[in-house]
C-alpha cells in the first residue's frame, strides 16, 4: 500500500513538473546496522518525465550504479615457499569502493558499446582505480584487478549484472539494492542512467547512508576511540561473567 | 538468528556462536583443558579474521579460567609467589607477542604465523602426549609400575647452577626465579598470538621443569592464566581493537554448558585413554592447520585485513 502511494506520488510529481526528465527514491535511504543486521533490501523506484524521453512511445534501457564509500583495500597474492604457501606480493588500491554494484534492464552490451560505457565510468572494467606504488599511484597489474573484483563479487561486495532494473511500464522502472551483512559503513551514491540508443539521454545521482546505530555504533567507537577502556571493560566483563558461571555451574 | 558482531564487523548465527562454544566447552570439560587451542582455529575456520579470533578467544579464556582457578584458591592449590612470578614474565612476553602479532598483521603475515605457530606446538605438545600416554596404557596392560622418581632427581644440574635464587614455600622449592619467569614469559608471547591460556606448555613445564608439586600445578596455572590473558586482550585492544566482547560471551555462554556435560563424560574414562583422545584431537588441529599451509589453495588472492577504515 505504501508503495503504491509512493509510486502515485512519483507519477504526479514527474507530469506535473515536466521539467524533470528523471525522478529515483529508495524505499529507505538510511540503512540502520543494529545488532540483528544480516544485510538489507532497498527498493530504487524511478520515473522518466516527458522531456527527454517520452516514455509511451520511445524504448529506453536504464543503468543503476551504486557506489559504497572508498575504503582502501589491500589485495594479497600467495606463492609457495619450500613447502608452504604464504602471502608474498600485496597491492593496495586506496580508492577501490567498498561496494559497487551495477545494474540494467538490458545485458549492459546490449544497451550501449564498451567504449561508451568507458567514458561515463561505468561499470567494474572502467572504474578509475590506481594502486598505491613506491613511485606514487599507478595503474594496478590487472591480475590484482581482477583478483581485486573476483574477491569482492564472491563477498557481494561488488554485483555487476546480476540484479535486473524492470520495467514497470508508462515510464516507471524499479530494481532491487542488496547490501549484504558485511557492508562497509558510509556515505552510498546512487546513480541512475536512461540510455536510448547506446548514449545517455538523462541521469541523476541520490545519496544512501550506511550506518552502524544505537548499541552497535556506541560499542564501535568506545572500542575505537578508547581502546584501553574498552580492553579493561572486556576483562571486567569477562571476570564477572566467569564467575557467575561458577556460581551457576555449581548449583 | 542472525547476530551482527560489531567489533567484528560480521553476521553470524547465534546459535552456531553458542554450540562452538558448547562443542568446545564439552571437551575442555572432559579433558580439564582450557580449550583456547580449539577454539580459536574453529572461530577462524568458520570465517572469522584470524585477529579478531585470537584476541577475543584472550579475552573468553579470562571468563573461563576464573570458576577453575577459584576453586583450586579455595583448596589452597594456588602458590601465589610462583604464580606471581609467572604473571610478571607472561606480561613481558604477552606484551612482545601482541607488538609482533601487530607488526605482522600489518604485513599480512599474522595468518601464516598463527598456523606455524599451531602446527609448531599442537604438532610436538600433541605428539609427546601421545607418545606417552600410549607407553602408559601400554605397561598398564604388561602389568609393569614404572618407579617414581624422587623430587631431587627431577632437577637438572643446570637448573641448580642459575642465579637468583627465590624460595617458594607452597611449591617446597629454592630455585632461580629465571626459570619460572622465562616459562610465564615464553607463555605470554603464545597466549598473544595464539589466542590459548598456555597451559598445555605451562603444565609440562611447571611439572618437568620446576618440578613444582601436582597438587598446586593446575591452580597456579590458572591463576596465571587469568592474569596474562586480561593483559593480553587489553594489548589486543589498545593495538588492533579486534577483542568483541559479544562474540566472548557467547562463546563463554555455550562454554560453560559444554563444560558440565564434558565433566561427566570425564568421569567414565580412565586417565590414559582421557590423554590418549585428546593428543588425537590436538593432533587432528595441527594437521588440519598444516594441510592448510601446504595445500594449494583454489583462490591464491586475498583481500588483506588491516585495510579497511
Amino acid at each position: 500500500m505504501r508503495v503504491q502511494l509512493f509510486i502515485l506520488g512519483l507519477f504526479a510529481f514527474v507530469f506535473g513538473s515536466g521539467a524533470i526528465a528523471l525522478v529515483t527514491d529508495l524505499s529507505n535511504k538510511r540503512i540502520e546496522i543494529r545488532y540483528s543486521f544480516d544485510g538489507a533490501d532497498l527498493i530504487l523506484f524511478g520515473a522518466v518525465g516527458s522531456s527527454a524521453v517520452d516514455p509511451t512511445s520511445d524504448e529506453f534501457d536504464v543503468v543503476i550504479v551504486v557506489r559504497g564509500p572508498e575504503t582502501e583495500t589491500v589485495i594479497r597474492q600467495k606463492q609457495k615457499v619450500g613447502p608452504i604457501w604464504i602471502n608474498a606480493n600485496s597491492l593496495s588500491f586506496p580508492t577501490a569502493p567498498g561496494y559497487y554494484a551495477v545494474a540494467a534492464s538490458r545485458p549492459l552490451s546490449d544497451i550501449a558499446s564498451d567504449a561508451a560505457f568507458a567514458s561515463y565510468g561505468i561499470g567494474f572494467d572502467h572504474l578509475p582505480l590506481l594502486a598505491r606504488t613506491d613511485r606514487g599511484l599507478a595503474a594496478p597489474d590487472p591480475d590484482f584487478r581482477a583478483a581485486l573484483f573476483r574477491l569482492q563479487a564472491s563477498q557481494d561486495l561488488f554485483r555487476q549484472e546480476r540484479d535486473q532494473v524492470t520495467h514497470v511500464g508508462e515510464g516507471l522502472f524499479k530494481t532491487d539494492i542488496r547490501l549484504p551483512a558485511n557492508v562497509p559503513v558510509g556515505e552510498f551514491i546512487v546513480e541512475t542512467f536512461i540510455f536510448r540508443d547506446g548514449s545517455i539521454v538523462a541521469r541523476n545521482r541520490i545519496p544512501l547512508a550506511v550506518d552502524k546505530e544505537g548499541f552497535e555504533r556506541a560499542a564501535y567507537d568506545f572500542a575505537h576511540n578508547y581502546p584501553f577502556w574498552y580492553g579493561l571493560t572486556a576483562v571486567l566483563v569477562a571476570l564477572s561473567a566467569g564467575w557467575l558461571a561458577g556460581v551457576l555451574g555449581k548449583k | 538468528m542472525p547476530l551482527y558482531l560489531p567489533i567484528a564487523e560480521l553476521s553470524m548465527n547465534i546459535f552456531l556462536v553458542i554450540g562452538m562454544g558448547a562443542v568446545v566447552g564439552f571437551l575442555s570439560g572432559m579433558f580439564g583443558v582450557g580449550g583456547g587451542f580449539l577454539m580459536t582455529p574453529l572461530l577462524i575456520f568458520s570465517g572469522v579474521p584470524p585477529a579478531v579470533a585470537v584476541a577475543t578467544e584472550s579475552n573468553e579464556i579470562t571468563a573461563a579460567s576464573v570458576s577453575g582457578a577459584l576453586a583450586h584458591w579455595r583448596r589452597q592449590g594456588v602458590d601465589v609467589k610462583m604464580g606471581i612470578v609467572l604473571i610478571a614474565g607472561g606480561a613481558v612476553g604477552s606484551f612482545i607477542g601482541a607488538q609482533v602479532f601487530t607488526y605482522l598483521r600489518s604485513l599480512g603475515q599474522v595468518d601464516l604465523m598463527i598456523s606455524l605457530a599451531y602446527v609448531l606446538f599442537l604438532g610436538s605438545v600433541g605428539g609427546l602426549m601421545f607418545w606417552e600416554s600410549v607407553r602408559a596404557i601400554l605397561r598398564q596392560r604388561q602389568g609393569i609400575v614404572p618407579k617414581p622418581k624422587s623430587r631431587e632427581d627431577r632437577h637438572k644440574a643446570w637448573i641448580h647452577a642459575l642465579p637468583f635464587k627465590m624460595r617458594f614455600r607452597k611449591s617446597r622449592l629454592y630455585i632461580s626465579a629465571l626459570l619460572p619467569l622465562g616459562i610465564g614469559m615464553f607463555v605470554g608471547v603464545l597466549a598473544a598470538i595464539m589466542g590459548v591460556g598456555g597451559g598445555f606448555v605451562m603444565v609440562p613445564a611447571m611439572i618437568y621443569l620446576l618440578g613444582m608439586p601436582t597438587n598446586v600445578v593446575v591452580g597456579t596455572s590458572l591463576f596465571q592464566i587469568i592474569f596474562v590473558t586480561a593483559l593480553t586482550t587489553i594489548f589486543h585492544s589498545v593495538n588492533t581493537q579486534t577483542v568483541d566482547i559479544f562474540l566472548a560471551v557467547l562463546l563463554l555462554f555455550g562454554a560453560v554448558i559444554g563444560a558440565q556435560m564434558g565433566a561427566r563424560m570425564g568421569l567414565r574414562l580412565k586417565a590414559e585413554q582421557l590423554r590418549a583422545l585428546l593428543a588425537l584431537l590436538v593432533l587432528l588441529v595441527c594437521f588440519k592447520m598444516g594441510v592448510d599451509l601446504v595445500v594449494e589453495p583454489t583462490e591464491l588472492f586475498s583481500v588483506g585485513e588491516g585495510g579497511s577504515h
